[in-house]
């Protein structure tokens, strides 16, 4: 570590090496964290959790009461045991609260001054921060498994939604309705994400054991159904052409956007080249998955080798991106972890579970000097 | 806290030692020089272990060490650069076995392992894809084995209708063999003979679609239905079909009553688990046709049962999920 830093003082060597080292080495050491704790609001299990990507600071958390939280990460106290306090909330009590359980929230990419939340109850909300009310609403005719919204793009604000029925909407925040649909799947879409490289292309995972990609500027079908035994491509075949061999479940790009992880009720990972479809037969081995909805899980970014964070049971596993080998299993709940979020200035990895305990795991040594540093 | 270096050469192979688990003997802490391989466990003394094939410690790839974080520990020092170099001793390879640690390697030992005999020699000797997993630790480099012998022609891979991720290697000049003797004097002898001229070394896929077969091989319908018929093609989808193996159905039934009856000793144990070599010395329930090792190897393959290492030797627990 010092050599590093004697390194990069005399220009040896990239800035950028030791920031990924020190990373890595913050991954690797990953632990419950006894001293941090989040302030208990929801009263039933959390399903989706979101820190916005501009600071870092803040994070929203969905739950199945349909109550929407957001927390203040930063610990502003000097003292080292530290509660993370909820600055606002939106509770059963707000008229436009959400009838039935939030299933995805998240913030607007470029500011902290909007978020999304969409829930069971057939609508997509868009709300304004700072008055904590419903800027617009979305309706539709299924239940609403999740959205996302596009994180690079500046040329277009389309939140792509995945519901029950087979066909993927996308909204336009700026003329307020849905501007188009995707057809081509056919059970109901249980996970959407844009990728974080180019402005238009989709990636939808459904109940149909089929993932496809989409470039949403063209007007017929999609550009690849992923195939997990890499046959030949043809046509005719699209139709026979699966990513796993039960439900998939979970959709995560890489932070580059060149691969793309899947989940699947097949107790299976794979990790797939996102501008060729190719399944890269990288094998994690069983990765249980008994989810009847999305499983929310995510990559590290900014590391030297690449880690993904899944929920498995009581644990989150973790597994390296391109080697497929399991680093560890982090263990601090009691019950069923469903989502988990990293964030990736303090490698302060939150996640929470169905009994609305939220645990922290972060690094245990000497965090007050690192963050110093940091800053 | 229980730490399993890498096994000693195992006698059927060449003797090389094979630092695959580099991470865990290049710690300091659990002495020898980064040469060496250091062992802890007592399971190559059991006599069990002398009689069965695959001698000493028939399950490198998935034994897990006691306390997780040591792995975490190693692979920090790597993170910022500090490696240590190791020499490779002189290594003498059999260029046909492929080697030791290999997929090849562990196919070849694994097909030792079915008993052909069962079947009267009808079917070639299928070896699963999970027992491939048990032999080999890290999966991914296994599975990418497992494609480039697929790309040479050496193995096809083909589809057990049981699980549709269970998947059975089986060589490809056993498969042609078998599968003349099986269609020999039988009206569809000409359809399949010419699949194995011309769609076999061609296509190493495991399913062909409706317009390959028809425009780039020249199949018409009626020979496509004698190939069903024959066994060699199973139904996928509307226009698609896997490869078979013809009378694979009698293995499959085999497989299946076997690996349940074997989860099912483990099942009845007491608290879930029971030792490695205190199942192999058990005596097999008449359902299991295929022999205990062959399920063994199996089940921890699929992760259908934890490895774990203990004092005692290998223990197999049921996982709590």
């Amino acid at each position: 570590m010092l050599g590093f830093l004697s390194a990069r003082q005399t220009g040896l060597e990239d800035p950028l090496r030791l920031r990924r080292a020190e990373s890595t080495r913050r991954v690797l050491g990953l632990e419950l964290n006894k001293d941090r704790d989040v302030e208990r609001i929801h009263g039933g299990g959390i399903n989706t959790l979101d820190i916005e990507p501009v600071e870092g600071r803040y994070m929203l958390s969905g739950g199945s009461d349909g109550v929407i939280v957001l927390y203040d990460l930063e610990n502003s106290s000097r003292q080292s045991y530290y509660t993370c306090k909820a600055v606002c909330s939106i509770g059963r009590d707000h008229p436009d609260v959400h009838r039935y359980s939030v299933e995805t929230v998240q913030w607007y990419p470029h500011d902290t001054g909007m978020f999304t939340s969409s829930s069971f109850d057939k609508t997509l909300k868009v709300w304004d921060t700072n008055t904590l009310q419903t800027a617009d609403v979305f309706n539709f005719e299924e239940t609403v498994y999740s959205h996302h919204m596009s994180p690079v793009s500046t040329k277009h604000c389309l939140v792509a939604v995945g519901t029950r029925g087979p066909k993927v909407q996308l909204c336009d925040l700026k003329s307020g309705s849905c501007s188009h649909i995707l057809q081509g799947h056919r059970q109901e879409i249980l996970a959407v994400s844009w990728s974080p490289r180019y402005d238009y292309i989709l990636a939808t995972a459904s109940a149909d054991s089929r993932v496809k990609l989409w470039d949403v500027r063209r007007a017929s079908g999609c550009l690849i159904t992923l195939d997990q035994h890499n046959g030949k491509k043809s046509q005719a075949v699209e139709s026979a052409n699966t990513a796993h061999n039960g439900k998939v479940n979970g959709l995560c790009f890489t932070s580059d956007g060149l691969h793309l992880l899947t989940v699947g009720t097949d107790n299976r990972m794979r990790l797939w080249n996102s501008s060729n479809g190719e399944n890269t037969l990288v094998n994690y081995g069983k990765v249980c998955n008994n989810s009847k909805k999305g499983l929310k899980f995510t990559v590290s970014c900014g590391c030297s080798s690449e880690f993904v964070f899944v929920p498995y049971g009581s644990t989150i596993a973790v597994y390296t991106v391109y080697s497929g080998e399991q680093i560890t299993m982090l263990k601090g709940h009691y019950k069923t972890v469903d989502c988990c979020v990293f964030q990736s200035n303090f490698q302060i990895f939150s996640y929470h579970q169905w009994s609305r305990w939220f645990f922290i795991f972060s690094e245990n040594i000497c965090t007050n000097y690192l963050m110093h540093f940091f800053k | 806290m229980l730490v399993c270096a890498s096994p000693p050469p195992l006698p059927a192979l060449t003797g090389l030692r094979d630092d695959k688990l580099t991470l865990l003997s290049s710690s300091p802490g659990l002495g020898g020089t980064p040469g060496e391989t250091v062992r802890h466990c007592s399971a190559p003394e059991d006599p069990i272990f002398r009689f069965s094939s695959l001698h000493s410690y028939p399950f490198p790839g998935t034994i897990k060490s006691r306390d997780m974080s040591w792995k975490r520990h190693h692979l920090i020092p790597e993170t910022f650069g500090v490696k240590r170099r190791r020499k490779r001793g002189p290594v003498e390879s059999d260029p046909l076995r492929g080697e030791p640690g290999s997929a090849r390697a562990a196919v070849s030992e694994l097909m030792q392992l079915f008993p052909r005999g069962l079947f009267e020699d009808a079917l070639p000797p299928i070896v699963l894809r999970s027992q491939v997993y048990s032999l080999v630790p890290d999966r991914t480099v296994a599975d990418r084995q497992l494609k480039e012998l697929q790309e040479q022609g050496e193995i096809r891979i083909v589809q057990l209708g049981f699980d549709l991720d269970a998947h059975g290697i089986i060589f490809t000049e056993d498969y042609r063999t078998r599968v003349l003797k099986a269609c020999d004097g039988r009206p569809y002898a000409g359809a399949v003979q010419k699949f194995l001229a011309s769609v076999l070394p061609a296509c190493g896929d495991l399913s062909f679609q409706q317009d390959q077969m028809t425009q780039t091989f020249g199949f018409r319908d009626s020979e496509i239905t004698h190939l069903v018929n024959a066994g060699v093609l199973t139904v996928r989808d509307a226009g698609s079909w896997w490869l078979a193996v013809p009378g694979a159905g009698r293995f499959i039934k085999y497989f299946v009553k076997g690996r349940q009856a074997v989860l099912g000793m483990v099942r009845k144990a007491k608290y879930r688990e029971l030792l490695l070599s205190e199942l192999l010395g058990r005596r097999a329930p008449v359902v299991v046709r295929l022999g205990l090792t062959y399920h063994v190897h199996d089940l921890i393959g699929a992760q259908l049962v934890d490895c774990i290492s203990t004092t005692s030797g290998t223990l197999l627990r049921l996982p709590e999920t």
